[in-house]
């Protein structure tokens, strides 16, 4: 499979602050591709270096086949990075103009702006000066921009920011549709209920460094644990018993293990004379897993730290 | 072309609008001021020179030399309503307009411009946007010069355009004589100094341009900008220390009249008043040093923007 993007010790360090440090990362065609991190994990940075605005201190990049920051490779990509940013003083669809006008000559018929703008649901807008947009409508200008030229690769970082719900589930159709027909997005969020609706692989990024990357449902699989509810009497019994499993209280009358097989959890409990009233698999969503795996990575540092 | 074209559709703009406003408006005022200066002046000169005796210089040579320095200033103030009409007339005045914006006005006002149209791209946020689009640097860069630029030669024609409407209406209201000169004589005059300002415009662009890779916002380049052009003029001000600089190569490459010899009725610059008197290195050198500038104020600015990380 070609990868769309490949990332090799990809390293960038700012007057001494590592902001990423050698990110080894590949992402195949035609998926949505999450990339998650708490603030000033690296997200953007590597956003910019995918895009050549940035220059690496270490490692190497390529998007499309081509080195990273080619401009022969950024003609087949479309950028939203952080907050978009216009001239205020021109209408959206000037705007889109302009930056159309600063690359090379739009594909396909004459009307690409209109179309990309009423995709991205600024027909009605289209022609008021960007310095009146709100947030969302900018967020909807960005997105249309980085649409504007029928991209193979689509890189966005946090696109919905400033959107209303409506918007929110109207961008999550549109990049559904857009990995459907084939287009790769590479999406930079913290919205991880967003990323887990959207998103076919993830990639979770701390402190510059990649934690983990595999499919979403795997990713929330290997996190699942048993939740044991039993009467508060048998508390203490019960995290004795399941000690080896790494239990830990959840409310005075339940306790959550580390383990998918409930069974073999129903029968160390059984064997030590304490029966549960429930026990249930439970699959935590994508936003406790991102932040158990960064708890888990920063105890791993700080242990790493201390010796 | 098409990037120049998009950089000329972002100078649109009510700043670059304001900007040639003001410029015109300068040259506005500055002509009623020079009609008025001119007509008052030779009114209040007098009609017979004073005797040395009078003035208190002492008879023989110095007497002569005394007379003929203040026969020269007699004849010139007289000559001046006359010489005023002839930079008002609407063919001349190109070449006012053309001094005026290859001086210290036309600098803050490029230094304004280039602010706004290459620092705000940084201060705007807007860079990443551009260089999305457009990811060979070098093209961006020229294409930002050459609209500076050409924005420039806009001011140029505002301010010509100004005087040529006004400047018949201010010469009559203030009873100058016709001009003395004719239409295709003010046309060829016109067109050696606008050509000459071209130069001096480029450089005052690649100083904007500069400035606005080093200080990456708009703030700075206007600052860093206009700092650059006063410091030319200051540096060529010092005695003994002016023969050489960017802003004695300006003055001798338009041609503008040595030190205070430049302040008259109508000046035809604001530029060549703050540089001390002295030998001037000559058209060719000026010409030279000159394009110098501009071949290496484009180089040394895309040597930094090249590999300039973009993190706003």
């Amino acid at each position: 499979m070609t990868s769309v993007i490949r990332c090799e010790g990809l390293t960038k360090r700012y007057r001494g602050v590592t902001a990423l440090d050698g990110l080894d990362l590949d992402v195949g065609p035609g998926q949505v591709f999450g990339f998650l991190g708490p603030n000033g994990a690296g997200k953007t940075t590597t956003l910019r270096i995918l895009l050549g605005l940035v220059t690496p201190t270490a490692g190497r990049a390529w998007v499309n086949g081509r080195p990273a920051g080619d401009p022969d490779g950024l003609a087949g990509v479309g950028a939203m990075i952080e907050e978009p940013a216009f001239y205020p003083w021109l209408t959206g669809r000037r705007n889109l103009e302009v930056l159309a006008l600063s690359g090379p000559p739009l594909p396909g018929p004459a009307g690409q702006i209109g179309r990309v703008l009423a995709a991205a649901g600024l027909g009605a807008a289209a022609d008021r000066k960007v310095k009146g947009y709100s947030q969302g409508m900018r967020q909807r200008l960005g997105l249309a921009a980085a649409l504007m030229r029928d991209p193979s690769l689509l890189l966005l970082d946090e696109p919905a920011n400033g959107m209303d719900p409506a918007g929110i589930a109207e961008f999550r159709t549109l990049l559904r549709s857009l990995a459907g027909r084939g287009i790769t997005v590479f999406l930079s969020s913290h919205l991880l209920a967003e990323v887990e609706q959207i998103c076919d692989q993830v990639a979770v990024l701390r402190s510059g460094r990649l934690v983990e990357q595999g499919p979403v449902a795997g990713l929330a699989t290997a996190r699942a644990r048993v939740r044991v509810v039993l009467d508060p009497a048998d508390h203490r019994a019960a995290l004795a018993l399941l000690a080896p499993w790494a239990a830990r209280p959840d409310g005075p009358d339940a306790v959550l293990v580390d383990w998918t097989d409930g069974q073999a959890v129903t029968r160390a409990l059984g064997q030590g004379g304490v029966w549960p009233h429930q026990v249930v698999l439970d699959r935590p969503a994508l936003e406790e897993a991102f932040l158990t795996m960064i708890e888990d990575t920063a105890a791993v540092n700080d242990a790493t730290a201390s010796r | 072309m098409r990037l120049l074209h998009a950089e000329l559709a972002k100078l649109a703009r009510p700043l670059s609008l304001g900007v040639a406003a003001a410029a015109a408006l300068f040259c506005l005022l500055l002509a009623a001021g020079g009609s008025h200066n001119a007509v008052l002046a030779a009114q209040g000169a007098p009609r017979h020179l004073p005797s040395c005796a009078a003035e208190q210089v002492p008879a023989g040579p110095q007497c002569s030399r005394w007379q003929a320095a203040a026969r020269a200033r007699l004849r010139q103030i007289q000559a001046e309503p006359a010489q005023v009409s002839g930079q008002l007339a609407p063919a001349a005045a190109g070449a006012e307009a053309a001094g005026l914006i290859a001086s210290l006005p036309g600098a803050l006002a490029i230094a304004l411009l280039a602010g706004a149209h290459i620092g705000g791209e940084w201060s705007g946020r807007t860079m990443k946007s551009l260089l999305t689009q457009h990811g060979r640097r070098w093209q961006v860069l020229v294409a930002k010069l050459v609209s500076l630029w050409l924005a420039g030669i806009g001011l140029i024609a505002a301010c010509w355009a100004a005087l040529a409407l006004a400047g018949p209406v201010l010469a009559r209201l203030s009873h100058l004589p016709g001009p003395d000169q004719t239409v295709a004589h003010g046309l060829s005059l016109s067109g050696s100094q606008v050509a000459r300002a071209l130069l001096v415009l480029a450089v005052f662009a690649v100083i904007g341009l500069l400035a606005a890779v080093i200080t990456r916002g708009a703030v700075g380049t206007i600052a860093a900008t206009a700092g650059a052009i006063l410091a030319m003029l200051a540096v060529a001000a010092l005695p003994g220390a002016g023969r050489w600089t960017p802003a004695t190569w300006v003055a001798s490459w338009m041609g503008f009249p040595a030190g205070l010899g430049s302040v008259t009725a109508l000046p035809a610059n604001f530029w060549s008043r703050f540089i001390g008197t002295g030998a001037p290195p000559g058209q060719v050198a000026g010409f030279a040093g000159l394009a110098g500038l501009v071949v290496a104020g484009l180089a040394v600015a895309e040597r930094i923007f090249r590999r300039a990380d973009i993190s706003g």
